[in-house]
């Protein structure tokens, strides 16, 4: 379904390139989950995929095919038409999807209407509800608040549902749980499967929680410097790495009732 | 009270009410009384939107509460105004837990990282570029992001970047608001050992909000537990995995995910729905979702009870 063939990714002017040398392959229903340095580019792959690098960011080498067709070649409107509806994107920072001086539920009806023919009324209910999928209480005030009115955590799950508003075919989820409670993270979590169970919806987390990452992954990549490390199942990654750094991180985890600092 | 620590700032009775759509009220904190002890780290965990940062906002003099006063050596802070304010500022410093919102776009690097420094005339102009390059290094960035742009950097140097600014006047008390969420552990391992060894040698305290368990137990001396803008449980860090006692604290802890879990069970979690802040029920803010509860908690609040030094727990079942 989505076919990343050795890509290499700069961004303005630099000569070296920030990514280089990556593939990936994935099925339908497939949920892979990118971890690894901080900076290695693992937000750059993935915005890569939704086609929206910023900063003069571009695809130099290689190519992304999705269900057969090269995203290098697809017109504006076709991404358009694409990306919200077939692909969609959590993003690491809300603020990327959700515009901070305007209240949520205008932006949300918006959003909805411009993927979708209905009336303005039916959006509003349809982003309250999701909403209230994603554990938000009281989704009608969430729509009349501004963003700056809602905790990090609850600005994270509004672009959460707004990604899942429409089932999409594959769900790129930047850090999707990092700004929420271990609890909501774990109900958010099992919605993200459920995605899969059923709508057969294919994933891509990135996350640097090694737990989380795990417990999705069919197939984990750990990234460092630009580059794929380490690449396989996710018994091989835990059990079998291959590489220094996979061992590095995976020494590094916190553990509950483990090693203490203080 | 238990130890004879050195206690810097007390949150004594702090409530917080933000007005909502339709004429309502949202209470954002509940009668909170927290401490701050010299060289010691009080960790904050809770449900999103629970109202960690809004109390941590008004530590470090952003907002200002409903109710209650914070003694900051005795003195209410809340009172302070214009150039005494200012100067107080320097004494507690925060990271944010949004640092994209918290720089200014235009701003290079440098300047974000040294207009603390700037601003308190601890530097000069001609030392920003050196003293940056110094402070981005301790973080574990290149010496030479000092000349670059916020937006061209990913998640987790941004983080950094917001530590660093943060270390710059090494104030005697930091407020860390998600401060590593973004960065890898084994950055995240690094950040930390830095701030702890910052800790020792400087004895700064730390008000440490975060979202994973396993991280905050491990750094914090104490770690407050909160809901709904109420204080459920405070324990010794080294006491959260096997000593918590409060239902809401023991289902965070049934929730972490880690590498040796069963992976083909179901992640535990607290399946009902969370309350909403506006219409906070009667008696115990857990009730709805706990499943020991009992008759009394839907009529009366638990009050925060010592039930060990260092431990005290808001819930009818230690009484
Ligand atoms: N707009 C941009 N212009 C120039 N360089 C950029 C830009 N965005 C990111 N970079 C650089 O590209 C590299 C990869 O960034 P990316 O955001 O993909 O990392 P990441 O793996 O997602 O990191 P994190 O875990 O910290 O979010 C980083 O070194 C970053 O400084
Ligand atoms: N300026 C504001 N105006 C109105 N309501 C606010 C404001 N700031 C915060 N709130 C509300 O106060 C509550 C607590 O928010 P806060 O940001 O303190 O939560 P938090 O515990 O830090 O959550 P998270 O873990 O998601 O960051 C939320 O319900 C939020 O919507
Ligand atoms: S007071 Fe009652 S409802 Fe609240 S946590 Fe304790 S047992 Fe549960
Ligand atoms: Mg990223
Ligand atoms: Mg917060």
């Amino acid at each position: 379904m989505l076919n990343i063939r050795d890509i290499a990714i700069t961004y303005g002017g630099n000569s070296i390139p920030t990514v280089e040398g990556v593939s990936l392959e994935m099925n339908q229903g497939e949920i892979v989950s990118i971890v690894g340095e901080s900076g290695s580019g693992k937000t750059t792959v993935i915005r890569a995929v939704l086609g929206c690098l910023p900063g003069g960011g571009r695809v130099i080498r290689g190519q992304i095919q999705f269900e057969g067709t090269d995203l290098g070649s697809l017109s504006r409107d076709a991404w358009r038409s694409l990306r919200g509806s077939s692909i969609s994107m959590i993003f690491q920072d809300s603020g990327a999807m959700i515009n901070p001086i305007r209240k949520i539920g205008p932006q949300y009806v918006e959003y909805i209407r411009t993927h979708q023919r209905i009336s303005k009324k039916g959006a509003w209910d349809k982003g309250v509800e999701m909403l209230e999928r994603m554990r938000l209480p009281n989704g009608d005030n969430i729509m009349r608040s501004y963003p700056f009115q809602l905790s990090g955590g609850m600005r994270q799950r509004v672009g959460i549902a707004m990604a899942m508003t429409f089932q999409p075919k594959l769900l790129l989820a930047d850090e999707p749980t990092s700004a929420l409670d271990v609890t909501t993270q774990a109900q958010i979590v099992r919605q993200m499967m459920e995605l899969r169970e059923q709508y057969n919806t294919s994933i891509i987390v990135v996350t640097h929680n090694l737990g989380v990452a795990a417990y999705m992954a069919d197939k984990i990549l750990v990234m460092k410097q630009g580059r794929v490390v380490d690449a396989g199942s996710r018994e091989k990654i835990l059990n079998n790495p291959s590489s220094d750094y996979t061992r590095k991180l995976l020494d590094s985890v916190p553990v509950m009732g483990g090693d203490r600092f203080v | 009270m238990s130890e004879p620590h050195d206690l810097i700032l007390a949150a004594r009775h702090v409530t917080k009410k933000y007005p909502a759509s339709n004429g309502r009220i949202l209470v954002a904190n509940n009668d909170v009384s927290l401490n701050f002890y010299r060289g010691r780290t009080l960790g904050v965990v809770g449900e999103s939107g629970c109202g960690k940062s809004t109390f941590m906002r008004m530590v470090v003099s952003l907002e200002a509460p409903t109710e209650g006063e914070i003694l900051y050596r005795g003195q209410d802070i809340t009172k302070l105004r214009g150039e005494a304010l200012r100067q107080h500022r320097q004494k507690i410093q925060m990271v944010f837990q949004d640092p994209s919102a918290a720089f200014s776009p235009k701003m290079k690097i440098m300047d974000i990282v040294c207009e603390p420094l700037l601003n308190f005339k601890r530097i000069k102009k001609g030392e920003k570029e050196e003293t940056a390059r110094r402070l981005l290094e301790m973080v574990e960035l290149p010496g030479d992001f000092a000349r670059r742009y916020p937006h061209n950097m990913s998640g987790g140097q941004r983080q950094r970047v917001g530590i660093a600014r943060a270390l710059a006047l090494e104030p005697e008390i930091i407020v860390c608001d998600e401060a590593t969420s973004a960065l890898d552990v084994s950055v995240q391992k690094t950040v930390v050992e830095l701030l702890v060894r910052l800790q020792r040698e400087k004895n700064i305290s730390y008000g440490f909000i975060c979202h994973d368990m396993a991280l905050v137990q491990s750094l914090s001396h104490q770690v407050a537990v909160m809901y709904l803008g109420n204080i459920m449980e405070i324990l010794p860090g080294g006491q959260v995995s096997h000593g918590c006692l409060h239902p809401y604290t023991q289902a965070m802890v049934g929730a972490v995910f880690d590498l040796h879990m069963d992976f083909s069970h179901p992640i535990r979690s607290i399946d009902s729905e969370a309350p909403s802040p506006l219409d906070a029920p009667a008696g115990c803010p857990f009730q709805s979702r706990c499943d020991r509860c009992m008759e009394i908690c839907k009529q009366e609040r638990p009050p925060l009870r010592e039930i060990a030094p260092e431990h005290q727990v808001a819930c009818h079942l230690y009484q």
